[in-house]
């Protein structure tokens, strides 16, 4: 298994230059000037050329990139063209907050998810069964940015129940706050995560949903399930110790898979919310052009997602020793 | 939400993370307001966005201020004077230091503009300062200006925030840890979020009426909106959407101010494009810009229709000159006469065989713009122009389009027009650094370097006059309307907050509500 | 025919894309008004006799420019899918059936387009080639490949090594006539699946791009358009944004049911296990 890990971390290095030479690629041929964008409209043209002298935006193509690969050896992404700021200080400020948010949406999906799956599948066929599916079937068909603007329409606006937009202190904070007895900072940083979260997990919620009903309903089948039932044992138990168990571990490698939609639809989510993460970062640097900053944000996203995909597939061999990892 | 559990939050987080303020921070009130952009930077000298223009006035001072009727008032310097037509000499207060307690002396003042002049400096605003020939420090208190050339402006850009030297040459970096004069200084910066501020103690004005200022940062124009009405924020200000605006102006909970802004959204003609390059045919294209749909129904009656290139709040504004108004009739005259007409009954002029079709670009960030463009399309469509829409986002629109001159016809802004000199000398006199429709006239040429260079405004208001009635005859700019400004802040604020048509936010912080 | 009948999801979901293809298709017909014909008089009016849907910030007919933005909608969608459906499938034959460093290449330049998100590499893409019905289509092509190269090389894997191809090859067939008349036919299934649930997820993206005004320049009535606008107005005329955002809902559940219904149909089994195999890689 640790050889398996560090293939799979070494395959990681290929998978990010790649990332990073399409990324440059796309900024090389994107229209709009770095350089005349940081000194604005009022800058007359020499002194944006000499800007992008000084910034080596002039050089050859080949001389930037084996630059910037040569700096991010060294463990450098270079600076903010804009933030005035590290790229990687940048990055890893923002990055908690979208773990945060993608943490609760998956938590969230995960529970709406499972328990609407197993209701559906034991009461397969009954009205139950078809309101959870359409469901499902709603919640895969809607724009995630529809669905956030609903929900702050009604919640945040028409009700006045939890805020519009912005962030509370980081849960990390909030939490340890409560367990030392404080807990408003908790109730406080929740009241910001409920909205955007929810419309982050709808989507995630409906796949996870679909895929524990099909599961649980092939597993429920099963003749182990079908001896657990002859021999006595209550049926939620049955459906708790053996049929969810099982049904589970295809949630598993979904959640891996789908983790990447969920940090594309975070883009959407932490735009429209104000949550002060990666998603709304990355708008803002490519709204800026900020070259190093967008090269750095992708980066950062090839990283997160090839962990959690490996992550997901390590879990899911000590889950299910049928799984063998090549 | 309320402000006093977010304040709670606030000080838990403080507390939290070893931070305390001085005493009046718990005393006095708190304020949040909304911000549409985070400040790249804190170093007043590199700003170059609303946010870092507004926070580095709350943070630095400048010799001069300006006031919401943009005169210049002292600030650091006690007095100015002029001993001839390009000099200027200013006296700093006595007893000046910055927030760390460090003095700041006439030292400070000529490394800050040094820097600013410095082209490796490449500060955004250079080119506002770039007729000062000279800065000495005459003595501690003392400095002098030389101008290459008289230049009337120049006061109202002298309001820009005074840096440290000995610390900045130490290698301290005042753009994530900004020392300055000014009444405010930071305490967090929560990147992309918010930026915390609490008194200065230092400032030689005074304590401000607020305690603790959050600059709370919201992109979305409408979704700031609704954070007020939540209870989020205490107070914003433009950019808002029209339709909020109408809302918030209605609802008894806000008081509000809306008065004239300080910009302009304007056509910005390609006068070398051959098909433009006539006067005659844009002002046939000027007539079919119906300015009062676009003010009333998609700006809402929040901006204005603007009559020429003046701003009506200007000394140099005069009513009796006007750029061409909406006359369908006419414009489709003045196509005919220039040989324009729908010789094969599709519906769309032509000439010679050719189509009379033209580009209508924006960008996509501004709905408001969007719109406008969309309708201009159309009413164009109906007057027998093909018009095509070029929409992408700013970068595109901007630095790599109109900057670029390859436009024909772009609807875009000009912003802080603190002196007609600011939007017209280097926008419209010949070969101008932003001249990018390649206008020229050697009458409005003159013009334009006699209202920079006359020293009194009756004769300053003369040439501007005289360059605006060229240019509304001519339109190689055809302003579509003047900004308006609006603040929206809670009926009970614990300050009365005066507006600015800068955005800037003295005014909401300095007076206690009774 | 009787399985497909006895099949909920495939009903309703036929049922659904049928209905808005054939508005689309006689859009021209089916509209009252033009589609650029304003009226600002009457901006924001509410659904009457005259306007159905009520009209929007132009004032114009939001029912004419709703079937109008079908039309838009599903192009997009319809070149999209095809173009990644072509090219996923063509790569995932040759990973597939090759294996060895052709696999290994391919495999690779796909995990790299699968390690962007989709809706910032979508938003690039644009951004680089410029807005236009060709552009946005050929940018989600690029976004959308990745998923079907996964699933059909996973097929082939499967399919390589059965009897049928083998004695084909025994036979002396050529492999490029091995994939498309033996291999292609037989992973079929996954694809057609796939690609019914690909154009709800292009639907939505191209929304999502012209949300982000990233989108068609106007007068293109596009739904994400009108979207984007009406949720400027969400108060002042909330039908905007409900109306533009439902069609977009409607037209995506259609597809998913056809593709959901399609599934069962094909072969309950297949996918699954298909998709399941490419994880484990």
């Amino acid at each position: 298994m640790l050889a398996y890990t560090i293939r799979r971390l070494l395959l990681l290095v290929p998978m990010g230059a790649g990332m990073v030479v399409v990324t440059f690629g796309l900024l090389l041929l994107i229209p709009g000037d770095p350089a005349a964008l940081m000194l604005g409209q009022e800058a007359p043209a020499e002194a944006i050329a000499a800007l992008r002298r000084s910034l080596g935006l002039d050089d050859p193509w080949h001389l930037r990139l084996g630059r910037y690969f040569l700096a991010l050896v060294q463990g450098d992404m270079g600076m903010s063209l804009f933030q005035s700021q590290p790229v990687a200080t940048i990055i890893w400020g923002r990055l908690g907050a979208t773990v945060e948010l993608a943490v609760a949406a998956l938590l969230l999906a995960s529970a709406i998810g499972i328990s609407l799956g197993v209701v559906a599948a034991m009461r397969q066929g009954s009205w139950v069964d078809t309101l959870a599916m359409l469901f499902a079937q709603l919640g895969v068909s809607m724009p995630v940015y529809w669905l956030a603007l609903l929900l702050m329409l009604g919640f945040a606006v028409h009700l006045g129940w939890l805020p519009a937009v912005g962030r509370g202190a980081p849960m990390s904070e909030a939490l340890w706050a409560a367990l030392r007895g404080r807990p408003e900072m908790l109730v406080q940083s929740l009241s910001y995560l409920v909205l955007p979260a929810f419309a982050l997990a709808m989507n995630a919620a409906a796949v996870i949903s679909r895929l524990v009903r099909a599961s649980m309903l092939e597993v429920l089948r099963e003749d182990f399930v079908r001896t657990a039932r002859a021999k006595g044992l209550r049926r939620p138990r049955v459906v708790v110790r053996h049929a969810l168990r099982n049904a589970l571990l295809p949630v598993l490698s979904v959640i891996g898979l789908r983790f990447g939609a969920l940090l594309g639809g975070a883009v959407l989510t932490e735009s429209i919310f104000a949550w002060p993460g990666l998603g709304q970062l990355t708008i803002a640097a490519i709204s800026q052009r900020d070259l190093p900053l967008i090269q750095g944000i992708v980066l950062t996203f090839a990283i997160v997602f090839a962990l959690v995909n490996l992550v997901v597939d390590l879990l899911y061999a000590a889950v299910d020793p049928r799984v063998r990892l090549e | 939400m309320t402000t006093l559990s977010r304040l709670t939050g606030a000080t838990a987080l403080a507390l939290l993370l070893g931070l305390s303020g001085p005493a009046t921070a718990q005393t006095s009130p708190a304020l949040t307001i909304g911000m549409d952009v985070d400040a790249g930077t804190l170093d007043p000298r590199l700003a170059r966005d609303t946010t870092a223009f507004r926070t580095a006035d709350l943070i630095y001072s400048g010799l001069v201020q300006l006031t919401p009727e943009l005169q210049a008032v002292p600030e650091l310097a006690e007095s100015w004077e002029a001993p001839d037509a390009t000099t200027l000499v200013f006296t700093l207060r006595e007893g000046l230091t910055f927030s760390d307690g460090s003095p700041l002396t006439a030292d400070d003042v000529v490394f800050t503009f040094k820097s600013i002049l410095n082209p490796d400096f490449a500060a955004p605003m250079r080119a506002l300062y770039a007729p000062i020939a000279a800065v000495e420090a005459v003595d501690a208190r003392t400095v002098k200006f030389t101008l290459a050339a008289p230049y009337a402006p120049v006061l109202s850009y002298l309001d820009i925030g005074i840096v440290p030297k000995a610390l900045v040459e130490a290698g301290h970096d005042l753009a994530a840890n900004p020392v300055g004069a000014g009444p405010m200084r930071l305490v967090e910066w929560n990147r992309g979020a918010a930026i915390v501020l609490e008194p200065n103690p230092a400032y030689w004005g005074g304590a401000p009426a607020v305690g603790r200022l959050t600059l709370q940062i919201i992109a979305n124009n409408n979704a700031r909106a609704q954070a007020l009405e939540a209870g989020d924020l205490d107070l914003i200000q433009s950019p808002l959407s029209p339709q909020d605006i109408a809302r918030l102006a209605a609802d008894s909970r806000f008081q509000n101010t809306i008065m004239p802004g300080l910009g302009v959204t304007y056509l910005n003609f390609n006068t070398r494009d051959p098909l433009l390059a006539d006067p005659a045919m844009r002002r046939a294209f000027a007539m079919l810009v119906d300015q009062e749909t676009i003010v009333n129904e998609i700006y809402q009656g929040v901006d204005a229709v603007a009559t020429g290139v003046i701003l009506p709040s200007s000394w140099a504004y005069s009513a009796d000159i006007s750029q061409p108004g909406f006359d369908p009739e006419g414009a489709a005259a003045a196509f005919e006469a220039l040989g324009w007409r729908d010789s094969n009954g599709d519906g769309i002029r032509d000439r010679d065989g050719r189509k009379l079709a033209v580009t209508l670009a924006t960008h996509t960030e501004d709905p408001n713009r969007v719109q406008t463009i969309e309708y201009l399309q159309a009413v164009m469509q109906q007057a027998g122009v093909e018009a095509s829409v070029r929409l992408t986002d700013w970068p595109g629109f901007s630095t790599n389009y109109v900057q670029k001159s390859e436009h024909q016809i772009a609807l875009l802004g000009w912003l802080n027009i603190v002196d007609p000199d600011r939007m017209l000398y280097g926008q419209l006199t010949t070969g101008g650094p932003l001249n990018w429709g390649g206008y020229s006239n050697a009458e409005v040429d003159a013009a334009l370097t006699a209202g920079r260079t006359a020293l009194d405004i009756p004769a300053r208001t003369e040439a501007y006059r005289r360059a605006a009635a060229v240019l509304a005859e001519e339109v190689p700019y055809f302003i579509v309307s003047y900004q308006g400004y609006q603040m929206f802040a809670k009926a009970d604020l614990p300050v009365k907050p005066t507006a600015s048509p800068r955005g800037y936010l003295r005014g909401a912080i300095m007076a206690p509500a009774n | 025919m009787r399985r497909a009948l006895a099949n909920p999801s495939l009903v309703i979901g036929v049922a659904i894309v049928a209905t808005i293809v054939l508005l689309a298709l006689l859009a021209p017909h089916v509209a009252t008004h033009g589609i650029a014909q304003m009226d600002m008089r009457n901006r924001f009016a509410l659904p009457s006799a005259e306007h159905w849907l009520g009209t929007d910030n132009f004032g114009r007919d939001l029912w004419s420019r709703m079937v109008a933005g079908a039309r838009i909608s599903l192009a997009i969608a319809l070149a999209a899918t095809a173009g990644a459906a072509a090219i996923g499938t063509a790569v995932g034959l040759a990973a597939g059936y090759f294996g060895g460093w052709v696999d290994l290449i391919l495999m690779r330049i796909t995990d790299i387009f699968l390690g962007f998100p989709a809706i910032v590499l979508a938003l690039a893409l644009v951004a680089v080639l410029g807005p236009g019905v060709t552009n946005v289509a050929l940018s989600l092509v690029v976004v959308f490949w990745t998923e079907y190269a996964r699933v059909v090389r996973a097929a082939t894997l499967v399919l390589r090594e059965q009897t049928y191809v083998a004695a084909a090859r025994a036979l002396g067939a050529s492999p490029a006539r091995i994939l498309v008349r033996e291999i292609l036919p037989n992973a079929a299934g996954p694809i057609i699946v796939l690609a019914s649930l690909g154009l709800g997820t292009a639907v939505i993206a191209e929304s999502a791009l012209a949300f982000l005004g990233f989108g068609l320049p106007p007068p293109a009535p596009t739904w994400g358009w009108t979207l984007a606008y009406g949720t400027g107005f969400m108060r002042e005329a909330p039908w905007l944004s409900i109306v533009s955002g439902a069609a977009i809902m409607l037209t995506v559940l259609g597809f998913n049911l056809l593709g959901d219904g399609l599934r069962d149909l094909l072969d309950p089994r297949q996918l699954t296990r298909a998709s399941g195999a490419t994880r484990k890689t």
